[in-house]
């Protein structure tokens, strides 16, 4: 597993792509996985009646994602503080999400680094992301 | 829609103005709903526990599905050098809300506040705006959670805004704050929860 040395990092670093493939499977999976059973996340039926093309990723798979790519790159040592994320195109099967991040800003107090995420998938952005995550 | 673009479905800044016509009759349910939505606001609900202290199979499930292979969260050697104590794993952050998630059978565990944890969500379905998705969430941890602890939360609705036009259709964001607590009444952590509930536009 990767480990970025915090003396290193720099404000303007980017984190190396991440393409995540999005699934029927993922979708309803990691719904299940984090014990949210809103039909929406398995149901399609019950998506589109309530006006969805398809089932969509629920908002605690994407801050799954949104912790697994930042502490993908700080490796175990990154003990996430903040994660604050707002949902824009949904996730739909089908429609990969490609992550992205940068560095904003680092404290040096308390070794903590500030990251600006994005997950987009074709129709858009599906998350922008603020992230704190602290060097242990 | 679809004719807004698929792309803006979700968030206040996305919105698609409408002009919304209404008889009187329907003003007054309106009226009515809103004066019943902000009752709401900071009313304090909780405790909501958990049905399983912290876990390491339910870490593994989570992990699994987000492939997150961060090894703080499945070997205790490694959790140890980030404080936690001997043979433990850390969850993931993030996994916070999951804990005290009702699951398949939609309740809460015995002890748990028997009111529902968003009383707004009663006021939607009686006018049927019965459709909901989650815009916003704003994660804070004070506290790394540990295998072996015991999470309950406590919510209070801080805000239900006017009445939105939508892509997805007409209603109202909520956003609810719920603060997390561990078996010493430990504040582990925050989240502000932001959800539209709408009245579908059209099914597609």
């Amino acid at each position: 597993m990767n480990s970025v040395d915090f003396s290193r990092i720099e404000v303007g670093d980017r984190l190396p792509e991440l393409s995540i493939n999005i699934t029927a499977k993922l979708i309803t999976g990691a719904a299940i996985a984090s014990r949210d059973y809103q039909n929406v996340h398995h149901d399609q039926d019950a998506a589109r009646a309530l006006g969805s093309p398809n089932i969509f990723m629920n908002i605690l798979t994407t801050n799954g994602f949104v912790g697994r790519y930042v502490t993908d790159w700080t490796g175990p040592s990154g003990v996430l503080k903040t994660v604050s994320i707002r949902l824009g195109s949904p996730n739909y099967p089908g429609n990969p999400m490609v992550m992205n991040g940068e560095v904003v800003s680092k404290d040096d107090t308390d070794r903590s680094v500030k990251l600006k995420v994005t997950g987009k998938n074709t129709i858009g952005d599906h998350v922008i992301g603020d992230v704190v995550v602290r060097l242990v | 829609m679809m004719a807004d673009g698929a792309g803006k479905m979700f968030g206040e800044d996305r919105l698609t103005r409408q002009i919304e016509s209404h008889g009187e009759a329907e003003l007054q349910e309106i009226a009515a709903l809103e004066e019943k939505l902000q009752s709401c606001v900071g009313v304090e609900t909780g405790p909501f526990l958990a049905w399983d202290r912290v876990n390491r199979p339910m870490i593994r499930h989570w992990c699994e599905a987000m492939g997150d292979q961060n090894p703080a969260y499945s070997d205790p050697a490694v959790a140890a050098k980030i404080g936690a104590p001997q043979g433990t794993v850390i969850a993931p952050p993030t996994m916070m809300q999951a804990w005290t998630m009702t699951g398949f059978s939609g309740q809460h565990p015995p002890g748990s506040d028997t009111r529902e944890q968003n009383p707004a969500m009663a006021c939607f379905a009686e006018h049927g705006y019965l459709a909901v998705v989650a815009t916003n969430c704003e994660q804070e941890y004070m506290q790394p959670v540990f295998e072996g602890d015991s999470l309950s939360g406590h919510a209070t609705i801080e805000a239900v805004s006017g009445r939105k036009t939508t892509a997805l259709g007409v209603g109202y964001f909520v956003t609810q704050l719920t603060e997390y607590r561990n078996q010493r009444d430990e504040i582990v952590g925050t989240m502000r929860f932001r959800i539209l509930n709408y009245r579908p536009a059209l099914p597609v």
